[in-house]
């Protein structure tokens, strides 16, 4: 078990270094550089400020330095905001990012496992209908759509009470969280409804359910030791690229809502062509998913144990 | 014979599906006794599976029916309702076990805990009470190791190993009939004879009667004590396993035993197999008459017409077939007659 993870540790960790290769070069081969900004300045100043950032380097002196600084964990200084290093960008902002992709992705898990149950539970009775038309809007609307008109519904609702019922944006308390962490996990809540219904209506129909009831055990006890669990088991492995999406889709909606997370910085750099946020940022999120895969992988072996077993 | 345990009569289940209606069991009736073993026999459609899970519950419904007749267990009226003095029957008076063991247990639950469940809802055991009987009972079908055993997950098990555990469960809360539809049919041979026996040594020790559904005759000349010959929905033969075997009543009953390979030295090892000509009846259009008279070498023009009355052909020995009628003419070879079995 401990060698298991320690291959996809350093399977993980190659991972990292291939996607910090990947976008470090995508990232030279787009036209313009962080200095070609609107302020004109002469030919001197242009290379005095290459040779403070070692842009005057060949490209690949330049890799291997990066490499290194990344290996020791330092991602440099922004080009765009004075004096501010990529690391301190990171470890203010992502929190932010992070307490609402979590929140996020326990309300689309908790959400996808109990509508999925229900609407298999009720197959083609209205539960199941209504349920599943919400499902087809969560997945086809897009999220800055839902963001909108449920920060415009929160406008409306403390109106029409006169007090502030939840703020209806910015960031402090976890009433500021609710809303945009709903919205957040809102599609990725509707994909997982419908693993979960295609995946339990495939538990009731097995072999060994009809030996559960062939044992007499009641309904509620077949729900909950035999079908939910074994159910359950494609909705884990989605998890961990549910949890790529949730938190790298996250800055539509923490724009919205005017939250200060790191998505905002990931953006503005790529549009800035800022190079070292955009490779602390994306690294930095590259091995957030990397591990969080690991660890979805870890759950998993818990709740199957024929993975647990794996040497 | 004792008093019978179960008691079924008139039994028919239907599907509906888009279609049509197809009537999968169509007035089956048969008693159980204690300490018996009924086989029940017949090719795959025949109705034998569904006349005892619909006994169980087990028939998903809709689209299942059961629209006409009634099953009483101890005289308590099963097909009504599962719950006996507030207990389910099933898993603690009629237990279950299955075809493919591969799938029939729960691959994230541990065996120990599969069996102890049975225990903990049926007797009101104790999760720890219920686990170390699991281990007993485990050791009881003749698992080695059963303590280390029941804390391993079905996938680190071999087929005739689960199916021992099946047994294990099934055996659990002493049930007064075990239900084995096709028990062996997914298994290796050898394994086979291992879990007969096991069976049978259970049904001297415990004294339950075992419904046994099967297609194979060899099974049947095992373990039987009384057959129960299945065809297109209905019973066209039951008797003493002797019966069966040796005077069968029914040009079906004879075509199966000619269709089963022996490895007599005598006559019948240089005969060829017979196939059965034709393919099994269609449940959405049962012939009319006599369901066998498309397929049967000896078919009549009344067997296309009217259905043939139950003759008894000898002690517990009965037959549907219009060649056993007086106005029929010779029986034709095999088939034995009523006055030639006297009583």
């Amino acid at each position: 078990m401990l060698k298991y993870f320690a291959k996809r540790i350093v399977l993980g960790l190659v991972t990292i270094w291939f996607i910090a290769s990947a976008t470090f070069f995508g990232m030279h081969a787009v036209p313009g550089d962080p200095l070609a900004g609107d302020k004109a300045m002469t030919a001197q100043i242009r290379a005095n400020l290459e040779a403070k950032y070692g842009l005057d380097q060949p490209l690949g002196t330049q890799y291997l330095i990066y490499l290194g600084n990344i290996a020791q964990g330092d991602f440099g200084i922004s080009f765009t905001q004075e004096n501010r290093r990529v690391n301190d960008i990171i470890r203010e902002h992502f929190p932010i990012s992070a307490t609402l992709g979590i929140l996020a992705i326990v309300f689309a898990g908790l959400g996808g496992v109990l509508w999925g149950a229900l609407t298999a539970l009720y197959r083609n009775r209205w539960p199941d209908v209504v349920i599943m038309f919400l499902v087809i809007l969560g997945i086809s609307v897009p999220s800055f759509v839902v963001a909108a008109i449920s920060q415009w519904s929160l406008v409306g609702l403390n109106l029409a009470t006169g007090t502030a019922v939840l703020p209806i944006g910015g960031w402090g308390t976890v009433w500021h969280m609710l809303v945009p962490a709903l919205v957040l996990g809102l599609s990725t809540m509707a994909y997982l409804t419908r693993l979960m219904r295609s995946s339990m209506l495939e538990v009731v129909s097995t072999d060994y359910i009809r030996t559960a009831k062939a044992k007499g055990l009641p309904a509620t006890q077949i729900f909950s030791r035999h079908q939910l669990r074994n159910a359950i088991l494609p909705v884990v492995t989605v998890l961990g690229p549910a949890i790529a999406g949730i938190t790298t889709g996250g800055f539509v909606v923490e724009i919205v809502f005017a939250i200060p997370g790191l998505g905002r910085y990931f953006v503005q750099a790529i549009q800035q062509l800022d190079y070292t946020v955009i490779m602390g940022t994306t690294v930095f999120y590259g091995a957030f998913l990397v591990f969080m895969v690991i660890l979805v992988d870890l759950v998993y072996g818990f709740i199957d144990p024929r993975v647990r077993v794996e040497k | 014979m004792s008093e019978p345990i179960l008691q079924v009569a008139n039994l028919h289940v239907d599907f509906q599906t888009y279609g049509g209606v197809v009537q999968a069991v169509r007035g089956v009736s048969f008693d159980v006794c204690a300490g018996q073993t009924l086989a029940i026999v017949g090719e795959s459609g025949c109705g034998k599976s569904v006349t005892v899970q619909s006994l169980m519950g087990l028939i998903p419904m809709p689209p299942g029916r059961i629209h006409q007749g009634s099953a009483h267990l101890r005289g308590h009226d099963i097909l009504a309702s599962k719950i006996i003095d507030g207990q389910d029957i099933r898993g603690s008076q009629i237990s279950m076990i299955f075809q493919d063991p591969m799938t029939s247990l729960n691959p994230t639950m541990n065996i120990g805990s599969q069996i102890a469940e049975t225990l903990e809802v049926h007797k009101g055991y104790s999760k720890s009470d219920a686990f170390a009987r699991a281990i007993e009972l485990l050791d009881m079908s003749k698992i080695p190791e059963a303590a280390k055993r029941a804390k391993q997950y079905p996938f680190e098990f071999s087929g005739g190993m689960l199916q021992r555990a099946m047994i294990a469960m099934a055996i659990a809360c002493e049930p007064a009939i075990l239900v084995a539809d096709e028990p062996t049919t997914a298994l290796d041979v050898t394994i086979q004879a291992q879990i007969l026996d096991l069976l049978g040594d259970l049904q001297q020790e415990t004294g339950m009667a075992i419904i046994l559904i099967t297609h194979d005759l060899g099974v049947v000349a095992r373990m039987a004590d009384e057959v129960m010959v299945m065809y297109a929905g209905e019973v066209v033969e039951r008797g003493g396993v002797d019966d069966i075997f040796y005077r069968s009543g029914h040009p079906y009953t004879q075509g199966l035993r000619l269709a089963m390979p022996t490895n007599n030295q005598d006559t019948e090892a240089n005969q060829t197999l017979v196939a059965i000509d034709g393919s099994p009846p269609d449940l959405f259009n049962p012939p009319r008459g006599c369901a066998y008279h498309p397929r049967c070498p000896y078919a009549m023009q009344v067997c296309a017409e009217q259905a043939p009355p139950t003759r008894t052909l000898g002690a517990d020995h009965q037959a549907q077939c219009w060649l056993h009628h007086e106005m029929a003419g010779a029986l034709p070879d095999g088939l034995v007659s009523a006055s030639k079995v006297g009583q």
